[in-house]
């Protein structure tokens, strides 16, 4: 897996908590369903904590919670499901949150520029031989139609 | 009409390149033919029958003369020589290559055309009037709300991954000339009480194979709220659409689960929380773009010698009455090029023809042309006097064909013949329907008669006056006949007529359809009103007796 953030290829310093295996010390990005059930430990204990949803996640689901979180992950299950762009759009314009949101699951080369115009700031590559694409794609276009988003 | 400025040209130069590019990675190996497909299709591309078929983009059907030029010249280097108008006003070329479509996509933008959306579940070409700004009845030019709304949808970031198409169609008009009923949305320009402009908003029509009337949303909003009002709707359909079922993904089946009233919360939330945003228009924004639909420099004229021809050619009256509309500007006329001539498949144009149009635009017309979503062609503004030797000039080309919104102007598909999804053939249909009717048609008189080669509905079979719909029955081609649809102010879905009809029977029903209404027509009745009157058994019992 590699990171873009910001435009560079990055190291990435956050886990996915998989199924089964314990916590690291920190920087550990937790299903809601496992925040859900583990609320007060990680609050007190695992700090910055990340939370990976899928693009789908009803917003009202964790939305309180938002102050708890460094990183939100947003999975796309396939790259033709639009429903996360919405979504970053949403958390960063109506809920001003504005620390990382990173996209993971199926994207596209192609998608990246349009990502990080609705408001996510690290891309998740399937290997490393994308980079190069990808920060060439975004910088595809120099004009847009479209106000970038905003979470001021 | 509008003019690209630097920012514009930029954008479609850009989006020219990463197609290039993506059409490069694809026929290298390194795009699959699944991650390919999306991003084609957002640039008008599918894979037909027997060769890609490019659909390019005539936004809300307005043409320069040196676009119509480009698109012959198209027509002529990478196609067979002839081009196909759509009923969303678009043009299709049937036969281009694949590795010749960025080449293709740079011509267009050297006229400042593209092919943009054309395709793919994103906010497609937003239609509009053939007759905006020409019209007598109009409240407000609505070409210029459909310019800021293609700049908006233009390559949107949030709503480029819908979970369906989604088609936006403005109309001006009381009179609806835009079929914005059967539109995801359909906006109509109103003026409040204080001569303040902004729209009804229609949501969830849609034809296909669940047609639906849309339903009004909001009756007044205001132009400056128009893009924040879209955006909220959008939002909403692409949070919570159906992603589950592709014939369940349209909006109208969002809005019909959801419920209006529900639907209307929801997007209303959403909306307050964007109102204020930078997607309000401001007034300098929508000045800006109405200053490039302003009227036209008409000159004062008389139409004595109109008059004169008129009383000398028989030919030239008949085709006058069925072609031409008034103009709100005297001394103009409104003038319809037909493209249903027994000669070409329905909304087929040939380069020649092209050429020849853009000629006559330039000579009689301000440069302009129009498309229909009864894909036929409009010159808006012909001086009265010169319309007999406009006549004359369309007559040679055979595009002066006398059946403007007669049976033989039928709306149709091209059907099994170049696409893969149809069960069924439209043009030999058509081609039936001409020969049978052509020396009667205006006869008949207004007829409106439209045909799908299968229940995806391109045809608009179900808001046909007489709809078609092309069915598979075990591997024949079968024809399910609808009566009584309409797609005027007051759109309205046919009713079945009764079990499909073998193909070779079609013309013949369609005979005997047509018999019943003038046999039962009383004065100057038109078919609605005749069905209306005597419901749907006496043709029934016409149809299905005969076999």
């Amino acid at each position: 897996m590699t990171l873009i953030r910001h435009k560079e290829i990055v190291q990435d310093d956050w886990h996915y908590l998989q199924d089964g295996q314990s916590l690291k010390p920190s920087h550990n990005i937790v299903s809601l369903d496992y925040w859900l059930e583990n609320k007060t430990r990680l609050i007190n204990e695992k700090e910055p904590l990340g939370l990976t949803i899928p693009g789908h996640e009803e917003v009202d689901n964790f939305v309180d919670d938002l102050q708890y979180f460094s990183l939100i992950a947003i999975e796309f299950p396939t790259f033709t499901d639009g429903r996360g762009y919405s979504l970053a759009k949403t958390l960063r314009e109506h809920y001003r949150y504005q620390k990382e949101i990173r996209a993971s699951g199926d994207i596209l080369p192609d998608q990246a520029l349009y990502l990080t115009r609705v408001g996510f700031d690290a891309l998740e590559l399937a290997n490393e031989e994308l980079a190069p694409l990808v920060l060439n794609k975004l910088d595809e276009f120099s004009v847009f139609y479209q106000p970038h988003y905003t979470s001021k | 009409m509008y003019l690209y400025n630097e920012f514009d040209q930029t954008l479609v130069n850009e989006r020219v390149e990463q197609f290039r590019d993506q059409t490069k990675r694809f026929l290298e190996g390194d795009l699959t033919e699944e991650q390919f497909r999306p991003l084609r299709l957002m640039n008008g591309l599918y894979i037909q029958t027997h060769a890609p078929m490019l659909r390019v983009n005539i936004p809300y059907g307005l043409l320069s003369s040196k676009q119509l030029r480009m698109l012959a010249h198209i027509a002529h280097t990478y196609d067979k020589d002839y081009g196909h108008f759509t009923t969303r006003q678009n043009m299709q070329f049937n036969w281009p290559k694949l590795e010749q479509v960025p080449d293709i996509l740079a011509d267009l933008a050297s006229v400042q055309m593209h092919a943009i959306q054309s395709s793919g579940n994103c906010i497609r070409n937003t239609t509009s009037d053939p007759l905006a700004g020409v019209c007598a009845d109009e409240i407000e030019d609505p070409r210029p709300y459909c310019e800021i709304i293609r700049q908006w949808s233009t390559l949107h970031p949030e709503f480029s991954y819908l979970p369906r198409k989604f088609k936006i169609a403005v109309s001006g008009s009381p009179k609806d000339r835009a079929a914005t009923q059967v539109h995801d949305i359909g906006l109509h320009v109103k003026k409040d009480a204080h001569g303040k402009i902004g729209f009804e908003v229609l949501v969830g029509g849609g034809l296909g194979r669940t047609p639906v009337i849309g339903q009004t949303i909001h009756s007044f909003i205001a132009e400056e709220d128009m893009l924040s009002y879209l955006e909220a709707i959008l939002r909403v359909y692409n949070r919570v659409g159906r992603r589950d079922n592709k014939y369940k993904a349209r909006i109208k089946i969002l809005v019909r689960e959801t419920g209006l009233v529900t639907f209307k919360e929801q997007v209303e939330a959403e909306w307050a929380l964007i109102r204020d945003s930078n997607l309000r228009l401001t007034n300098e924004e929508i000045q800006r773009v109405k200053s490039f639909f302003k009227p036209l420099a008409y000159e004062t004229s008389t139409d004595d010698a109109l008059k004169q021809n008129l009383a000398n050619s028989g030919l030239f009256r008949q085709w006058f009455k069925q072609n031409t509309r008034e103009h709100k500007q005297n001394g103009y006329r409104i003038v319809f090029i037909s493209l249903k001539s027994p000669h070409r498949a329905p909304g087929d144009v040939t380069t020649e023809q092209m050429e020849h149009i853009a000629n006559l635009a330039d000579q009689y017309s301000f440069g302009q042309i129009r498309t229909t979503h009864d894909q036929n062609l409009v010159l808006s503004d012909v001086k009265a006097n010169d319309v007999y030797a406009l006549w004359q000039q369309l007559e040679k080309q055979q595009l002066a064909t006398a059946n403007i919104g007669t049976i033989t102007d039928m709306i149709c598909c091209p059907g099994l013949d170049f696409c893969s999804l149809a069960n069924a053939s439209s043009i030999d249909i058509a081609k039936g329907i001409t020969d049978r009717f052509s020396e009667d048609t205006t006869d008949i008189g207004k007829v409106s008669l439209k045909m799908s080669g299968c229940m995806n509905g391109c045809g608009h079979h179900s808001i046909g006056e007489i709809g078609i719909l092309g069915v598979d029955k075990k591997g024949e081609q079968w024809y399910q006949l609808t009566l009584g649809g309409s797609d005027s102010h007051q759109s309205k879905l046919g009713e079945r007529l009764g079990k499909a009809i073998a193909k070779d029977a079609v013309v013949d029903a369609i005979d005997n359809i047509v018999q019943v209404y003038k046999t039962n027509r009383q004065d100057n009745e038109k078919f609605t009103s005749t069905l209306q009157r005597i419901g749907l058994q006496p043709f029934k019992d016409k149809v299905y007796d005969a076999h």
